[in-house]
């Protein structure tokens, strides 16, 4: 190695002192992913470039997940306080008065006693199969569960068994993700194929109105608080106002209620680059249309659209702004399509696959009561149609270069 | 034709400490290097042994599959010395330089101009598009390709440089018109002095004006801009001071192969230009440049170097030790602190003086250097960001898209290409354009690459096994 420039600091050159020292070696070599791991985590390494470019930029993938993190944190404090609160308005025997400032940090530590046990379980059964499938392929290991594991806790609801949750995480982590070589080779974001697991295997769990709304501290009960697309699902106007929706002060999963909270991690994203703003804006633009169109169709009044089925009216006259509010159509756009790995990766197509997104998640959300919330599944869908987007966009080049070659040699030739 | 074009997308690196615009002769240059290594898929053959006397234009080896192309001595002097690496590649031809003992070279017939830039070696500086390698003198040119300033980080102002050799280079650039049955095509940046002193040439010089950040000025982009490669095209490129050396030949019959050298980088002593001819040994230059206090001193005996040398430019330069030699085709040396240090929670930390594409550093906040409120100049800090050769990250899979587009000036998908090349599907990658680019088109992209991807050379690997498949 070359020679080093050494910390000044007494602490850190004596941790940078222990990491060379501990290099796993002779029968520990076998742990060297994990040993890279922790020592990549302490200190961005001292590797110089070798070829190409002798300069490169700050960023490498360690920063660009923690600032998905650090974007998912507003929607992570708000779900907390969110959880305690949602209990609270439930609750008969709420040991604070609403509207006290006990009562609002009573809230947040209700909902952070919820959350932390999810986190831990999400991040522990997580990063094991990370770190074994690292070390079983040699490989180094990777960040993207940082914000996988962040995201699989926000995206359910809180009385989730946790047992559940560990059983979806490890299934999203081997069968999203690991089977098809790891973080950047997967085709369906792995945080929505945990959620689509347990939608499918435990759909009582997942689905309804007696899940949204945690009863006490460690259990698995719950009250009876009815999200408002499962009000519409079932053909009922929505209880609560269209400002509770956007602060996100209403029952759901529980970091995805707060359209404002996500709006602040949208900003983050959006000026650091990180995420993607073609698929932002298609995703919003794609669901309004959809919401107009509806809306639209109800004032034509066409007899036959009662007679498919009798609730559907009730939701088409839902003013098209409804359905950024409700659910986890903002949550989805700002974390779930943008995924990178999953998203159409030429620009013309993340117009295409962030409109369609928008497109199926309303309609889905309108047209099929049997699933209330169309957004995971409009977001998978379009991942595996993203390949395909993306080959059209990239045939359009293809032709034009041959059309310009064909267009040269005949011009030569006359 | 001529015309303005405006590039957009691309990225000018705020990296401080270009070359001062003050020329030094460099006198006592020792010795000089032909590197073989220099030339993208040259397999050499030797010509002279340790201790030949040789005379400028000597022929040290030539080309294996072509002997007509010859890689020549720049100065009179003796073969020094023979590098050779593993498998006893040829790495190197060192000349020691030893005046007034030979007679002056006989004067060069320039009345045809292809064989009289062989003979001299000068054709060696021809480069071919596709693959990058010395041009084929059987081959007739689409186009022929000069750009007349640069855009790399640190570049070297060819207005400076080219000061008193402009008449040169007109006649450089006519010879060049009778190699091509196409045009030659001059490009400039807007409001550049040679573009107004090219402007009274007799034949017909299609000049554009390339506005916009780096890659502008690289020859690459120019060509996709102006007249793109199609498969089976072939067109020239020239570096413009290696036209103003043909013109010298054309006017006067003499091979001399100089050229004005910048030596820049962010911690040296005092960057400024060098006058020297092509292959020069650098530790003369570097070490005026690194011997001061506030810089730690070179230890040339092992590899300890606290700084690096690179012949060319940071971004696809390539690394020289410090009595190393200027590579074939460069004008530029750049010298950058080795980034061999740990940093505590580096992809933590706010990072001010980190220099990011993406805004993911406090750093990204800064005011551009194009950013003028009012049309008012606002003090630069050029030395505010850190810039080393740390790879600030491990190599991951490529997981963040959408961003090489934005610094990749072509019309051709790049993420798509640079994957077609990993797997080696050969008409994918015809398909998306590989003709049209070199490595060092892509050179911004491995800067931004958040996966640490050496993309260049696998741009460069693809290359060499389509031109290898071509010939065989």
């Amino acid at each position: 190695m070359n020679g080093k420039r050494k910390t000044e600091n007494g602490i850190l050159s004596a941790l940078e002192k222990w990491f060379e020292v501990h290099e796993p070696k002779g029968k520990w070599a076998w742990l060297g992913s994990t040993y890279e791991a922790f020592h990549t985590f302490a200190f961005t390494p001292n590797r110089v470039t070798t070829k190409g470019c002798h300069v490169r930029d700050a960023i490498d993938l360690k920063r660009a997940m923690i600032i998905v993190v650090f974007a998912l944190m507003p929607a992570m404090l708000f779900g907390m306080w969110n959880i305690g609160y949602q209990a609270s308005l439930h609750a008969t025997d709420w040991p604070y008065p609403l509207g006290s400032v006990a009562s609002w940090i009573f809230c947040f530590v209700f909902g952070f006693i919820r959350m932390l046990p999810m986190l831990a379980v999400s991040y522990t059964v997580g990063l094991t199969i990370e770190f074994a499938f690292a070390q079983l392929r040699h490989h180094q290991v990777n960040e993207g569960f940082l914000v996988t594991g962040f995201i699989i806790p926000m995206i359910m609801p809180v009385t989730t068994p946790l047992w559940q949750l560990a059983l979806a995480t490890a299934f999203a982590v081997i069968i999203g993700k690991e089977v098809f070589g790891g973080t950047g080779m997967n085709f369906l974001n792995p945080a929505l194929v945990a959620r689509a697991f347990l939608f499918f295997a435990y759909p009582t769990r997942m689905s309804g109105d007696s899940v949204w709304v945690a009863a006490d501290f460690w259990g698995t009960d719950a009250f009876t608080g009815a999200t408002p697309l499962g009000e519409l699902a079932a053909g009922i106007q929505p209880s609560t106002s269209a400002l509770d929706m956007f602060l996100g002060t209403i029952p759901g999963s529980t970091c995805e209620s707060s359209v404002i909270a996500i709006l602040l991690g949208a900003i983050l994203l959006l000026v650091t680059g990180i995420a993607s703003w073609r698929i932002m804006l298609s995703v919003v633009l794609g669901g309004g249309l959809m919401g107009l169109f509806f809306n639209l169709l109800t004032t034509l009044n066409l007899p036959l659209l009662s007679t498919l089925n009798p609730q559907l009216s009730t939701y088409l006259q839902l003013p098209f702004y409804y359905h950024y509010l409700m659910g986890g159509f903002m949550f989805g756009a700002v974390f779930m399509a943008t995924d990178p790995v999953t998203a159409a990766q030429t620009n013309t197509g993340k117009w295409i696959y962030g409109l369609l997104i928008g497109l199926f998640a309303v309609l889905l959300r309108v047209v099929n009561p049997a699933y209330p919330e169309g957004m995971m599944l409009s977001i998978l869908l379009m991942n595996c149609f993203a390949p395909l987007i993306d080959h059209c966009v990239v045939a359009r080049n293809i032709k034009k270069r041959k059309k310009r070659a064909i267009v040269k040699s005949k011009a030569a030739v006359q | 034709m001529s015309g303005t074009i405006t590039i957009r997308k691309g990225l000018d690196l705020p990296i401080g400490g270009a070359a001062e615009k003050r020329l030094t002769d460099a006198r006592n240059i020792a010795s000089y290097a032909v590197k073989p290594t220099d030339f993208v898929g040259l397999t050499p053959r030797l010509l002279v042994e340790e201790g030949d006397i040789v005379t400028i234009g000597d022929a040290l080896f030539c080309d294996k599959n072509d002997e007509r192309i010859r890689f020549t001595s720049p100065v009179n002097g003796c073969v020094k010395a023979i590098h050779r690496g593993e498998k006893r590649k040829l790495l190197e031809v060192v000349v020691e330089e030893k005046a007034n003992n030979l007679p002056s070279p006989n004067k060069i017939d320039t009345s045809s101009i292809k064989e009289a830039m062989l003979q001299c070696g000068l054709w060696t500086k021809l480069r071919q598009r596709p693959f990058g390698t010395v041009a084929n003198p059987d081959d007739m040119p689409k186009a022929i390709f000069v750009s007349a300033f640069s855009s790399v980080p640190l570049a070297p102002d060819y207005d400076f440089a080219m000061q008193g050799r402009e008449a040169y280079l007109k006649k450089g650039l006519e010879a060049l018109s009778q190699l091509t049955k196409g045009k030659v095509h001059v490009s400039f940046r807007p409001g550049q002095k040679l573009a107004t002193q090219l402007s009274s040439l007799h034949f017909p010089l299609s000049t554009f004006t390339f506005k916009g950040p780096h890659p502008a000025g690289n020859v690459g982009t120019q060509i996709a801009k102006i007249d793109p490669i199609n498969k089976g095209d072939i067109v020239w490129t020239m570096n413009v001071q290696d036209v103003a050396v043909l013109g010298e030949l054309v006017a006067t019959g003499v091979y001399n192969p100089e050229k004005v050298i910048a030596v820049a980088g962010p911690n040296i002593k005092n960057a400024h230009y060098y006058r020297v001819k092509t292959g020069a040994c650098l530790s003369e230059i570097i070490k005026a440049q690194l011997l001061n206090d506030s810089f730690p001193k070179m230890d040339t005996s092992d590899n300890h170097h606290e700084s690096r040398i690179i012949s060319g430019d940071i971004l696809c330069g390539t690394q020289i030790t410090s009595d190393g030699f200027l590579g074939a085709y460069d004008d530029l040396v750049s010298i950058l602190p080795e980034g061999n240090y740990y940093d505590f929670m580096g992809w933590m930390m706010p990072g001010l003086r980190k220099h990011s594409f993406s805004r993911t550093f406090l750093s990204g906040f800064m005011p551009k250097s194009t950013f003028k409120p009012l049309g008012i100049d606002l003090p630069r800090f050029e030395h505010f960001w850190r810039f080393d050769t740390n790879t600030h990250g491990d190599e991951r899979p490529l997981v963040f898209t959408g961003n090489f587009e934005r610094v990749f000036p072509f019309d051709i998908y790049p993420t798509q290409l640079i994957k077609a090349c990993l797997v080696g599907d050969i008409e994918l990658m015809e398909n998306l354009g590989i003709y049209e680019v070199e490595p060092e088109d892509f050179a911004l992209c491995e800067y931004i690459d958040t996966s640490k991807t050496d993309i260049q050379q696998i741009i460069r690997d693809a290359l060499e096994r389509l031109r290898k498949e071509d010939v065989g």
